[in-house]
């Protein structure tokens, strides 16, 4: 079978209610995947079964029983723009290795894309809208043209897959086949070893489930595997795993997470996380590098593709990073208690003299009635945990002067300064 | 003088509900004390030995008659019935209760006062020369510009959380009365080759455990750009100020650590950036400001000349009064008058609320409405017609403040040390009380002359002892009060911080010890045209020293 077929084709409905999908879950052996997907491929859904792989750390095993069944089989990848560049690599790695000729990217509508998120940052306040155009939308007219579909979901990676079967029946009549359903994260690498498929790059740095690079993070030893995807997110499936029709198939049951960072208006997942001791230059992504490691590593920091953050201690100089702060998506300031006030000298470096237009974080002591000046010193993220503050910011109700005397940016000119300063500077 | 416009109002207004809704919450227990502590120290709220204190702001130290009855009013109403005048041109209240705190900012605010920034380590109230906009030999009115760094100042985002506190004073006049060299950043006014007017800047000067005489960094900022400039200062200083060390926390040290030169070179840097910028101020704005300082109608006055000496038999009193307590006038015809908050025994720099009334009675009645503090803890009346002088003291010396002594001996600055200061280690206020007593004779105090004493009673230094011709510090040792005395001090353009002279005295011997230092002085000077300072820069300690202490 060359190309997925342009009409869509009849689901085998008859053979399917003649066997009974419990009968066909009965057939196999547990742990015989590959008997699964050959099966399903020769006998249940022939020229009507595709798979949507993510190219993540644990997508070889399945990629490898498809190359064992037929190397022509459809294999569709979500190229979402949000993907890791290790990612795009390693679709091209294991096509080659594997010998795969079918493999096609789908792509979001552009004009979806550019009305919905112009800005690239709608993972971060919307991350299911931005699932939802990403790859809900783009998978839909592809999922109609086939009866079937492959998944490599398990049992072991969340609580919602426990009772996870080889086949399953969908809402819409289609079938569902989970040739690993079954898999341990074990069997998984024992698997991968045996057969010499090639790791993921991003595996052996911690990161277990890999998704979109804003929505991924690395995973604790010991952890849900999938804990690290949309971290701190209520949020555990993208649309896509659920019944094809867009039903919800299982009710999502994780406690909510309480969110740190506020900005714009409300608290938010927050993509990054702290910088740790042994973190390499070359291959940290999300991270808020600290100003002197970026110093000694810059060329390093320069080349690494992953988007990082810059992080700035009192007494750190910012104007020894002015020629790089473009590199940095984010600039942590560090407000080690609240009368250190070291940092609000930075910010203003920052947004005024450097006309720096990212994210601008205060981290550490961020308290209510800093706030107010943070704010005016261009801050426009902070991350807070001191619980009257947040109760403050969720009740807006800030202790805060709002007219002021001095000019110490644009933002506020000409409304509320002293006459002499209403002029544009 | 300044007037709020609605900008102003709103500010303030906004301010006082901000800090009543904060003292609301330690006062429903929301807030402990702990959390209370920043919040009301930025709003002039100390807790100190016996209750909270309240310093509110006399900007610069310009009151009109309508603010000084109303801080009559809150002394009266909420507090003991008196207020203690500081070295801050401010003024403290030591017993208002937390609850009236809120009700006292209201008052206050409607009549444009406030006690913003009057604490923790922001930029204070500015200091200026009490005879601003009336001194003879004044080269321009700094008031203007002390107003505009007030508003750039007040709650300033950037500058809010500096590792200290950070204090400003100004004079427009060469003759320094505003101590600028013992200032964080004191401002002179200068003229430069092409006439213009600008300011010399001189830094890291303070008083404190460490006391620094301020250094010239810049000869000459243009006005237009000194804002500017302040705020190059003030960002070398947020950014390189050392916040390890409380008691090294001050730019005084900065400076004097890292040297003039390496500073001077940062705030250079920094100027080069923001110069020309935001900051600059146009002309029309210095224009509108001063504009509120214009001076007042004054009515040309028939050549009055008052014969001193005559008035001195007559009335010595009076005579003493005009000799000391007359500032000259740029206006023919006009006078400053000083009004001395240093009764013979008294209390120095408190005033009672019937004073208060009184002084603004006579201000509004002769003195086209004006008021001043100064640094040592007068008030001032800047602009009297010589042919009122009379009228005046006669009404001063109705309310009890008629001591013609200012500049001489019993003119002392004085902390308020261990009757109200959680801090001091020993008494300040009986001692001065004591001192004045043993010099209360006028005879005494007119041959002795012009002498500064300054008491402080602790290391911090609040009753400016290390500029004092003679300061006066107490000490604890071995449980009990000790006073240092240093000699040479001076705040004024000859500016030096004086020496410790030798071992302390106990409270009871310390008056003998100050007589034997003036009759030293009265034996050794050339004449009595040499003062105590002049005579002690041409002696050197040694006839002091052996005075005191006998010969080694
Ligand atoms: C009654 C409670 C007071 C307390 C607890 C207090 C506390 C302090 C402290 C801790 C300092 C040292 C700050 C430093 O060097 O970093 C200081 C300095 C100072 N205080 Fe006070 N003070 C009090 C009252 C006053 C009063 C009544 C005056 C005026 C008469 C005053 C005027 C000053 C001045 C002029 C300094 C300046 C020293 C400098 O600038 O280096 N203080 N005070
Ligand atoms: S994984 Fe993240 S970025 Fe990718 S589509 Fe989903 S939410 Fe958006
Ligand atoms: S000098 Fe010391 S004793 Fe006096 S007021 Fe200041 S802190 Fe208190």
């Amino acid at each position: 079978m060359a190309l997925p077929k342009l009409a869509p084709a009849q689901p085998a409905h008859d053979k399917l209610r003649a066997l009974g999908i419990i009968a066909l879950n009965g057939m196999f052996d547990e742990m015989d995947a590959l008997g699964v997907l050959r099966y399903a491929a020769s006998d249940v859904l022939p020229g009507d079964l595709a798979i949507v792989s993510s190219f993540g750390a644990d997508s070889a095993v399945l990629l490898h029983l498809v190359a064992q069944v037929d190397p022509s089989l459809p294999v569709y990848f979500l190229e979402t723009g949000k993907h890791f560049t290790e990612t795009l690599d390693y679709v091209e790695a294991l096509k080659k290795h594997l010998g795969l000729i079918n493999v096609q990217a789908i792509y979001p509508n552009q004009a979806d894309v550019e009305r919905f998120d112009p800005a690239g940052t709608l993972w971060e306040t919307d991350p299911d809208s931005c699932c939802h155009i990403r790859k809900t939308e783009p998978l839909e007219p592809i999922t109609e043209q086939f009866g079937g579909w492959v998944t490599g979901r398990k049992r072991f990676q969340t609580v919602e897959r426990g009772v996870l079967p080889h086949f399953e029946l969908t809402s819409d009549d289609r079938i569902k086949v989970n040739p690993l359903a079954y898999f341990s994260d074990a069997d998984v690498n024992r698997y991968k070893i045996e057969h010499g498929l090639p790791e993921h790059p991003l595996f052996a740095k911690g990161y277990k489930s890999i998704g979109c690079a804003p929505c991924t993070s690395v995973v604790a030893e010991g952890e849900d595997p999938r804990a690290g995807r949309w971290r701190g997110l209520n949020k555990k499936e993208c649309g896509i795993h659920f019944d094809f029709n867009g039903a919800i198939a299982s009710p999502m049951t994780a406690p909510a997470t309480r969110h740190t960072l506020w900005k714009n208006g409300g608290f938010i997942a927050d993509p990054f996380h702290a910088w740790a001791e042994g973190d390499e230059p070359t291959g940290a992504s999300y991270k808020h590098v600290p100003l002197p490691v970026f110093l000694a590593n810059r060329e390093a920091i320069l080349a690494n593709p992953h988007p990082l953050g810059l992080l700035v201690a009192p007494g750190d100089r910012i104007e020894d990073v002015e020629a790089d702060l473009h590199r940095f998506a984010s600039v942590a300031i560090q407000f080690p208690g609240f009368t250190d006030g070291r940092g609000y000298s930075t910010a203003r470096l920052l947004s005024q003299r450097y006309q720096y237009a990212n994210e601008i974080r205060a981290i550490g002591d961020v308290l209510q009635d800093q706030i107010p000046l943070m704010r005016r010193c261009g801050i426009n993220a902070f991350v807070v945990t001191h619980e009257p503050t947040r109760q403050a910011l969720i009740e807006n109700r800030l202790p805060e002067v709002n007219i002021f005397y001095q000019p110490v940016g644009t933002a506020e000119i000409p409304v509320g300064t002293r006459p002499f300063l209403r002029r544009v500077s | 003088m300044y007037r709020y416009d609605e900008f102003d109002e709103a500010f303030v207004a906004g301010r006082t509900a901000q800090f009543t809704d904060q003292i609301n919450r330690r006062l429903s227990g929301e807030l402990s004390e702990d959390q209370f502590r920043p919040l009301r120290l930025m709003n002039g709220l100390y807790l100190q030995l016996h209750a909270y204190m309240l310093r509110i702001a006399v900007p610069y130290g310009t009151l009109s008659s309508r603010q000084m009855r109303k801080l009559a009013h809150i002394a009266r109403t909420y507090d003991r019935g008196y207020g203690h005048f500081t070295t801050r041109q401010n003024i403290q209240f030591n017993w208002p209760k937390l609850k009236d705190v809120p009700a006292i900012l209201r008052e206050l605010g409607s009549v444009e006062m406030h006690s913003i920034q009057t604490s923790g380590n922001c930029i204070r109230n500015t200091t200026t020369d009490q005879f601003a906009g009336a001194a003879a030999d004044e080269i321009i009115d700094p008031r203007p510009v002390a107003e505009i760094i007030r508003q750039w100042s007040s709650l300033h985002p950037e500058f809010s959380y500096l590792p200290r506190k950070f204090k400003i004073a100004m004079t427009g006049s060469p003759n320094d009365r505003a101590a600028i060299r013992f200032h964080d950043i004191g401002l002179q006014a200068a003229t430069n080759a092409a006439g213009d007017i600008g300011w010399e800047v001189w830094v890291g000067g303070g008083l404190g455990r460490t006391p620094m005489i301020g250094k010239l960094i810049n000869s000459f900022v243009p006005n237009e750009h000194l804002l500017a400039y302040l705020e190059s200062i003030m960002r070398v200083y947020n950014r390189y100020g050392r916040r390890d060390n409380k008691f090294k926390a001050r730019i005084k040290i900065l400076v004097h650590e890292e040297g003039l030169e390496t500073i001077k070179g940062q705030v250079e840097a920094e100027f080069a950036e923001v110069r020309g910028g935001v900051l600059t101020l146009p002309q029309e704005e210095v224009d509108r400001i001063t504009a509120y300082f214009a001076p007042p109608q004054f009515t040309p006055q028939p050549a009055t000349k008052i014969d001193v000496a005559y008035q001195s038999i007559i009335d010595p009193a009076y005579g003493r009064w005009l000799d000391n307590n007359i500032n000259s006038h740029r206006e023919p015809g006009y006078a400053s008058v000083t009004i001395s908050l240093k009764p013979i025994g008294g209390a120095p720099g408190d005033a009672t609320a019937q004073q208060m009334d009184d002084v603004a009675d006579i201000a509004e009645r002769y003195a086209f409405d004006e008021l001043r503090v100064t640094h040592e803890q007068n008030l001032v009346l800047p602009h009297v017609a010589v042919a009122d002088l009379r009228a005046v003291y006669d009404a001063l010396l109705a309310t009890g403040l008629a001591e013609g002594n200012t500049g001489l001996i019993t003119d002392m600055i004085c902390c308020p040390g261990l009757d109200f200061c959680a801090l001091a280690n020993a008494r300040s206020i009986p001692i001065a009380q004591e001192i004045s007593r043993t010099f209360a004779e006028p005879k005494r105090q007119a041959e002795i002359g012009d002498l500064k004493i300054k008491i402080s009673g602790c290391i911090n230094a609040c009753g400016h002892h290390h500029v004092g011709h003679i300061g006066i510090l107490g000490v604890e040792k071995k449980g009990g009060e000790l006073y240092q005395i240093t000699l040479g001090g001076d705040a004024t353009q000859q500016a030096a911080v004086g020496k410790i002279i030798g071992p302390g005295f106990e409270a009871e011997k310390l008056p003998k010890a100050i007589e034997t230092l003036v009759d030293t002085y009265i034996a050794k000077r050339e004449s009595a045209d040499e003062t105590f300072i002049q005579a002690y820069r041409r002696l050197g300690e040694a006839p002091f020293k052996e005075a005191l202490y006998g010969t080694a």
